[in-house]
């Protein structure tokens, strides 16, 4: 670049020039030389205005780039840029003249040379060749023009004509397009239908689907249900339910629409795979049995009857359902109740023998002295065993807290059909699980029970026995084995106790009482019996008061039974109790008598009753045989009041006259009998007067014998009472007129009683109510 | 294997042990009643006297464990003694119960003890309640001699309302809590018969299937903390699904 250095010289030169020049110029010629005024309109324009401005960089540049390139191209240029600026000039001011131009760009020349740089020599050569130059390069670009139009123009011409073939060949395809439609209609209609139909049967598909998802088991489900490997748990169960409910629908469907193919095939096949399925829960529940009714581990050889004992939930929901198959369940718990039988036999013996860790509790075996306690203990053992036994079944069959055996005390009902299904099964297995115990425990109790010789020890065996008996019979029913061995047992124990008491009868027979012995009260042998008799039958009393304690929490058939029963056990023991006791008391007297007649019998005897009486009055239970030796008593009674009776007469001497009142021949009269003449009369009144001042009147010392004060005076006074009535009847017989007694009245009144009843009734002490 | 285990579902009736209580006292002081307060809730009116024994079960939570306690009810009656007397062996627990208004059931507590110690197992844990709290006024027996004798006997003490229900569970759990802490220790083993105390489905499953060591976690205190350590030891090594067989 050569150019930039000499511009910066050249414009100030430049610019000084039109400045300096024209200025003073327009001042002479103010306002009259029109080419002034449009000189000083033209350098009055402003020349900043943009497009002004632009279109002078665009001149310079034809001219800059010219002289940059070659010299022909700087004076083109330069009068581009010449041209440039009077076309600037030319829409500025319309039509302008070649000078004014030619001036104008001397005067701008400053203007320019502050941004266009333009050698000295270009610029002049461009000055003068402005117009050409633009011509020039109009000419030169309307022909680039041309040709370059020309070009198009062909290209436009061919495409024309690609164009054209372009449309024949588009309606063309059209038309064939229209042949293909309308070839395509019928199939298109085709695919229609078959899309219709493939709906349908997609839909068809889905309902089929359902309906077997809804009728059929998936095969995980029969692998559940029918595979060893899968053991019964929730998916086994869950597919069960399903079968289930698959044949409960299905047995719906087919009560409306009859017997179809499929349903027949549903029924058919979900039967087999629950058929299988309950095959399963009974070898699941049969191996379980085995080693569940075991008890404890096999870890060691002491067995607790409670171990384990708990059914799973698994184990409780496979039992509930094969209680739809119960001859399955049935076989299922027969091994169960096996191993219960030989887990509690074994535990049983255990308990037993071998007694608890390191010895405690106690084998029971070893208190086998203690006769109570052995079958006690062995009782409650079992008792307890058995209530173990219970809640397991229970909780096995899923009889829980709404079961009724939770309620303290309360019996059991066993009346068949009563009761639930499942209790019965309940029922039926702790029959048969603890059954097996009554074997062992009947052994034991039965040689315990046997060799006992003491009725008191046999009958609280007994009683317990009962106790457990009831007990027993309230938890696991009446017909229970055990039920029916503790019964066998207790009346074993019963027959033992009653046969202990008859021996006992027995041997208070062959006791041979002394009979010099001149004692009047029961003899002692008696005295001992009797005593046992009270030791039983006080036993019996507090037993009793068991059974009227509880006799709402029993049902009251049994308890009517029971209590029957129970008092003609009672009464049995009375009878074998009293009876030989009487016969060694009757005996006894009789064969006094005949040995010492002196000795008095009847005292005797009635002391021996009253005793006997006396031990059987504070139970109400005993009134049978109270009644019975009260009659006995009665007559006894009787008998020496009557005795008694003659007794007085004879002491008193009245005797006399009463016999001869009796002897007398009819018609006769009285004072004509030898011993009833009127001085034998008054002698025995006489004697009677003076026994009624004696101490007999008030009191018997034969009667004071009798052991019963009460008896005494009863007897003494019926006896006083008769003699009062024979005194009177003495007296009627002497006032009659047919007896022929003179001064009767006075015959009678010389004595006391002086012949009147009254008197004598208040010395005997009687009231006369009854005269 | 795991599918079984799965279903296994632990329900309510399941427990971890078994243990056998019996229930003694004087006639009257409401032993009945107070069994059936704790396995009813509700009091026994119009009571009767308890015929030999009775029997009753409920199952009892005591911290993660479960308890199922059978309950022996005895009558207190002294012609039941020789019945009564029978129900001590294969004892875990006895409760012993008086009456606070009644001086009488308080003086033969004695013989009771005697009677227990003598024909249950040495590990009977025994608990000495006085019942009838809820009858202040008529109170015959204080608070702080009974709990004298309790301390004199080595018993357990508290006192009870049946007809309330105050404090009636509380001396089968303490009961309880005492079986356990001498299972803990070592003097009583459950797998022993005539203990009183056996396992359940619920223990036995976890000593199965897991090691011995796990069924510390059964009991608590410091030992269990000692036990998760080292069965945590024991899983983090092992693969997740591990636990199972």
């Amino acid at each position: 670049m050569t150019s930039p250095p000499p511009r910066p010289s050249t414009s100030p030169l430049v610019s000084r020039k039109p400045v300096s020049g024209s200025s003073p110029s327009p001042s002479p010629s103010q306002g009259r030389n029109p080419v002034s005024l449009r000189l000083y309109k033209v350098l009055g324009a402003g020349f900043e205005d943009e497009p002004t401005k632009e279109a002078l960089r665009t001149l310079s540049e034809l001219y800059g780039a010219t002289t940059a390139n070659g010299t022909r191209a700087t004076l083109v240029n330069g009068k581009a840029t010449k041209e440039d600026h009077q076309d600037d000039f030319d829409s500025d001011d319309g039509d302008s003249e070649e000078d004014t131009s030619e001036e104008r760009k001397l005067s701008l020349g400053p203007f320019l040379s502050d941004e266009v740089v333009a050698p000295t020599g270009a610029a002049a050569h461009a000055r003068k060749n402005l117009k050409r130059d633009i011509d020039v390069k109009l000419a030169g670009s309307s022909r680039k023009f041309l040709s370059a139009l020309g070009g198009v123009d062909q290209k436009l011409d061919a495409l024309q004509e690609h164009i054209t073939t372009m449309r024949a060949q588009c309606d063309q395809a059209h038309s064939q397009l229209q042949t293909t439609n309308d070839a395509c209609k019928s199939l298109l209609d085709q695919a229609g239908n078959l899309r219709q139909e493939r709906d349908t049967v997609a839909s068809q598909q889905s309902i089929l689907n359902l309906f077997l998802a809804r009728f059929t088991l998936t095969s995980e489900e029969v692998t559940a249900l029918t595979s060893r490997d899968v053991p019964p748990g929730k998916r086994f169960f869950a597919a069960m339910d399903k079968a289930v409910k698959i044949r409960e629908d299905c047995r719906v469907l087919m009560s409306v629409d009859g017997p179809t193919k499929a349903g027949l095939d549903i029924m058919t096949a979900t039967s087999s795979n629950l058929e299988q399925a309950y095959d399963k829960i009974f070898r699941y529940l049969t191996s379980e049995f085995q080693t569940l009714g075991r008890g404890n581990r096999d870890r060691e050889r002491s067995v607790d009857p409670d171990a384990n004992l708990e059914a799973s939930p698994t184990l409780k929901e496979a039992v509930r359902r094969l209680r739809d198959r119960p001859e399955l369940l049935s076989d299922a718990l027969a091994v169960l109740s096996q191993t219960r039988q030989s887990t509690l036999l074994a535990t049983f013996l255990d308990a037993l023998t071998r007694g608890g860790p390191s010895g405690l509790p106690r084998p029971i075996e070893l208190h086998a002295h203690d006769p109570l306690r052995y079958i006690g203990d062995m009782l409650a053992w079992l008792h307890q065993a058995i209530a173990a036994e219970r809640e397991f079944m229970e909780s096995l069959f899923g009889l829980g807290r709404e079961g009724a055996g939770r309620m303290i005390g309360s019996v059991r009902k066993f009346e068949k059909g009563r009761m639930g299904e499942a209790e019965e099964w309940v029922g039926d297995m702790v029959d048969k699980n603890v059954g097996k115990l009554s074997g062992p425990l009947k052994l034991r109790v039965q040689q315990t029970v046997r060799s006992q010789e003491s009725p008191i020890l046999a009958n609280k065996i007994a009683n317990l026995l009962k106790f457990y008996e009831l007990t027993v019979r309230r938890t696991i029913g009446e017909e229970a084995a055990l039920s029916e061995a503790l019964r066998e047992m207790s009346d074993v124990s019963n027959k033992v106790f009653f046969d202990a008491l008859e021996a006992q009868g027995r041997a208070l027979l062959r006791v041979i009482l002394d009979l010099n012995d001149a004692a009047l009260a029961p003899p002692a042998p008696v005295q001992d019996h009797m005593q046992a008799l009270r030791d039983i039958l006080s036993m019996y009393d507090s037993s009793r008061l068991d059974d009227s304690s509880a006799p709402e929490a029993e049902e009251p058939v049994g308890n009517g039974a029971a209590e029957s029963s129970a008092d003609y056990g009672v009464e049995r023991v009375l009878d074998v109790m009293i009876d030989p006791a009487l016969e060694v008391c009757l005996t006894a007297a009789e064969e006094k008598k005949r040995i010492r007649p002196t000795w008095d019998g009847p005292v005797f005897v009635l002391n021996c009753l009253t005793y006997l009486q006396d031990v059987l009055e504070p139970y109400a239970f005993a009134s049978t045989k109270r009644e019975s030796l009260n009659a006995m008593i009665e007559t006894r009674v009787n008998q020496l009041a009557e005795e008694h009776y003659q007794d007085l007469l004879k002491d008193t001497g009245l005797n006399v006259i009463v016999a001869a009142i009796e002897s007398k021949p009819a018609g006769e009269p009285l004072s004509h009998v030898d011993t009833a003449q009127p001085h034998e009369l008054s002698a025995v009144l006489q004697k009677f007067s003076t026994w009624l001042s004696g101490l007999e009147v008030m009191h018997s010392p034969r009667l004071a014998r009798l052991a019963v004060q009460r008896l005494h005076s009863q007897i003494h006074q019926t006896a006083l009472a008769r003699l009062a009535r024979t005194y009177q009847s003495i007296c009627e017989e002497v006032r009659k007129p047919e007896n022929r007694y003179e001064a009767a009245s006075t015959l009678l009144g010389g004595q006391r009683p002086f012949g009147q009843i009254h008197l004598l009734r208040q010395i005997f002490g009687l009231g006369d109510e009854d005269m | 294997m795991a599918d079984y285990d799965a279903d296994a579902t632990e329900l309510l009736e399941t427990y971890d042990f078994l243990m056998k209580y019996i229930i003694i006292g004087e006639a009257g002081t409401g032993k009945s009643c107070l069994l059936h307060q704790f396995t009813h809730n509700s009091f026994k009116d119009h009571s009767q006297h308890t015929i030999g024994v009775e029997f009753s079960s409920r199952t009892v939570k005591l911290g993660e464990k479960r308890i199922k306690l059978q309950l022996w009810d005895t009558a207190g009656q002294e012609r039941f003694r020789s019945v009564t007397r029978s129900y001590y062996r294969g004892a875990a627990g006895a409760i012993l119960v008086y009456d606070i208004t009644n001086r009488q059931s308080f003086q033969n507590l004695d013989r009771w003890l005697t009677d227990a110690r003598a024909l249950a197992s040495s590990n009977l844990v025994v608990v000495l309640v006085g019942n009838k709290s809820d009858r202040e006024d008529e109170r015959e027996v204080e608070w702080a001699e009974a709990s004298r004798w309790a301390a004199e006997n080595n018993v357990h003490f508290l006192e009870t309302s049946s007809l309330t229900g105050d404090n009636v569970e509380a001396p089968f759990l303490l009961c309880a809590r005492s079986v356990l802490l001498s299972i803990e220790s070592g003097s009583l083993d459950p797998d022993k018969a005539g203990s009183g105390v056996s396992y359940g489905d619920r223990a036995l499953r976890r000593v199965n299937s897991s090691s011995r060591l796990s069924f510390g976690s059964l009991s608590y205190g410091r030992r269990k903390k000692a036990t998760s350590k080292l069965r945590l030891k024991d899983y983090v090594p092992g693969t997740s699904n591990s636990k199972c067989c």
